[in-house]
């Protein structure tokens, strides 16, 4: 095995400072870069391909769990923070080790040899963190992180008006355009405020404050007409439990 | 409310006495003024005595159904006037006819007895009126008493939430990263290690021992709120930036203290944690005519930071401005396409 590729994420110089002096011995190592947010975060695991990430969680404008989230290959994870709370959703993602702040030298060596058996152990994907599990922050997200070709696009919730579903996809319409988005309805249904959100249908996710009328539409089913034009389709539950919050 | 003389044996005793000491007051009377034998005076005084002093016991049900506050002054007259009546027609009926049955031969003692009948009217009137008075007074008191452990009921419980808010203004998080970067520093600069940790010491000392309600000058809250920043810039270096205009007379104005420290925890945690670029935070102060006005802005990225709630910290601070000045106008907030900006007054006299 060769050298262990190392990326440190962490907004605060003297943690960074602190990482690559407690790595500083250790053979076989070797840091090749280091990141002050997730937006580099991002760039620098895609261009760089390391092995191992120690990951600070809360960063500004993208953390770490939604950097995670966009990220199609992802190296093999150890969290580095000062919050206790998200311990449980770290692991489920299946990161190597969680480091609460300030943590020794033998701590993070400890967590560093987890990580170096794990990558010997060799089994690309199935092991590292999975695609698919999204662990917001809190119960309630604020925004959503998208990624279209190169670019990064994170959506206040504010800004957004629908949600479509779209095979292994989330529509995420927004008052300016669309992206996509890889997640479930559920996890939208799950994570946005339910004061603002509603699921209509088995593909639609609105904007309670966007719909402007309710009509029939054939037997059994009902659409929404959206400010400014667009119209979703409604499940006769869905019909029923938006007509009670919206006192139609 | 419990029966004030039934609630518990002392009262019932003590009542006891009371009259006790009453009919044997009557019986002198009528032994030495109106020179009966001490039988018929003994028995005329416990018979007239004891029957009032059981209605006396019952007076306290109209009392306690007639509220004095609640009742209208015409309500409260015709209730009483009634159940004195009441009262009275029966004592002096009901004793009537006892000592009658008792002394019908005693003819010196009937013609007294047929006599008496208007003045013990006008006694059993004054008896219910004292007692009845009396019953008021009772109530008085208790209420008044309620009252007193209500208010320091309310007081510690205002102090209690007081106290916990004060404790939740020391971040924890704040705390940790803090620590994490006095660890990183030892192995680089030992003496930048030490000064952070004599800060960090200060800056919580100054946090723990504050009294809350205390209030305390502008300079040492300044002081600490340095203290902090100070600690803040070595874990962001150049992304936090802070300009102050202070003019120097307002550092002798009171606040109350801690008020401005989750302003400033606000201002860096919207301003610092959610910024990639250099962030300003300003504070600036400026007083006249018994007001010291301060303002404390950042900046924000709308993009990234929900608009939703004034958090916790805000919160705190316009509850604790209501408490401390009953006013609630002292707290203003501001907030343009990136600069939140808040406001606050504080008036040197009230």
């Amino acid at each position: 095995m060769g050298k262990v590729k190392t990326v440190i994420i962490e907004d605060e110089e003297l943690g960074r400072a602190l990482i690559k002096n407690y790595l500083k011995d250790v053979k076989n190592n070797e840091i090749i870069a280091e990141c002050e947010n997730g937006f580099e975060g991002i760039k620098a695991i895609q261009e760089l391909k390391p092995d191992l990430v120690f990951l600070d969680i809360q960063m500004p404008k993208l953390n770490g769990f939604e950097m995670l989230e966009i990220l199609d290959e992802k190296p093999e994870i150890i969290f580095t923070t000062a919050y206790n709370q998200y311990a449980i959703q770290a692991f489920e993602l299946n990161a190597v080790d969680y480091l609460l702040k300030p943590f020794s030298k033998e701590r993070l060596l400890d967590a560093y040899e987890k990580a170096v058996s794990r990558l010997k152990m060799n089994q690309p994907g199935t092991e590292k963190i999975s695609k698919l599990i999204q662990q917001p922050l809190d119960d309630i997200i604020e925004r959503v992180v998208v990624k279209s070709n190169t670019k990064i696009h994170v959506i206040p919730v504010e800004k957004i008006r629908y949600l479509e579903a779209q095979d292994d996809y989330v529509m995420v319409y927004t008052f300016e355009g669309r992206h996509l988005k890889q997640a479930t309805m559920k996890y939208f249904e799950e994570h946005l405020d339910p004061r603002e959100f509603m699921r209509v249908h088995r593909s639609y996710i609105i904007r309670l404050d966007q719909v402007v009328q309710l009509e029939p539409y054939g037997k059994d089913s009902y659409v929404a007409k959206l400010k400014d034009g667009p119209a979703v389709k409604i499940s006769k539950s869905g019909f029923k439990s938006l007509k009670e919050k919206l006192n139609f | 409310m419990l029966h004030p003389i039934l609630r518990n044996r002392r009262n019932l005793i003590g009542y006891a006495i009371i009259w006790t000491i009453i009919g044997a007051l009557n019986t002198f009377i009528l032994v030495y003024f109106n020179d009966f034998g001490i039988i018929i005076s003994v028995l005329e005084s416990f018979i007239f005595n004891i029957i009032f002093a059981t209605l006396g016991i019952g007076i306290w049900y109209p009392v306690y159904y007639t509220d004095l506050e609640k009742n209208k002054i015409s309500n409260f007259l015709t209730n009483h006037l009634a159940a004195s009546s009441l009262a009275v027609g029966l004592w002096v009926w009901i004793s009537y006819v006892i000592m009658t049955s008792l002394f019908a031969n005693d003819e010196e003692y009937m013609v007294y007895l047929n006599a008496s009948i208007p003045w013990r009217i006008g006694i059993g009137f004054l008896f219910y009126v004292l007692i009845a008075s009396n019953y008021y007074l009772i109530i008085y008191y208790q209420n008044f008493k309620d009252k007193l452990v209500r208010e320091s009921e309310l007081n510690s419980l205002v102090k209690e939430s007081q106290l916990s808010s004060l404790k939740s203004q020391i971040n924890p998080h704040f705390l940790f990263n803090s620590l994490n970067s006095i660890s990183s520093l030892t192995m680089v600069s030992p003496e930048r290690a030490q000064d952070m940790v004599i800060n960090l010491s200060d800056f919580l000392r100054y946090s723990l021992s504050h009294k809350n309600e205390s209030l305390t000058t502008f300079e040492k809250e300044l002081q600490n709120i340095d203290r902090y920043l100070k600690i803040e810039k070595i874990r962001f270096g150049e992304r936090l930036n802070v300009e102050k205009d202070i003019a120097e007379p307002c550092l002798r104005y009171y606040l109350p203290g801690l008020i401005l420290q989750p302003l400033m925890e606000n201002a860096v945690k919207y301003g610092i944690y959610e910024s990639t670029d250099q962030s300003n935070i300003e504070i600036l102060a400026s007083c006249s005519n018994e007001l010291l006005e301060i303002i404390i802005r950042n900046d924000y990225d709308p993009d990234f930071i929900s608009k939703k709630g004034e958090g916790i910290g805000l919160r705190n601070v316009i509850s604790r401005m209501k408490i401390q000045y009953s006013r609630e106008d002292l707290v203003k907030f501001n907030k343009t396409e990136n600069v939140f900006e808040v406001k606050l007054l504080f008036p040197q006299t009230y």
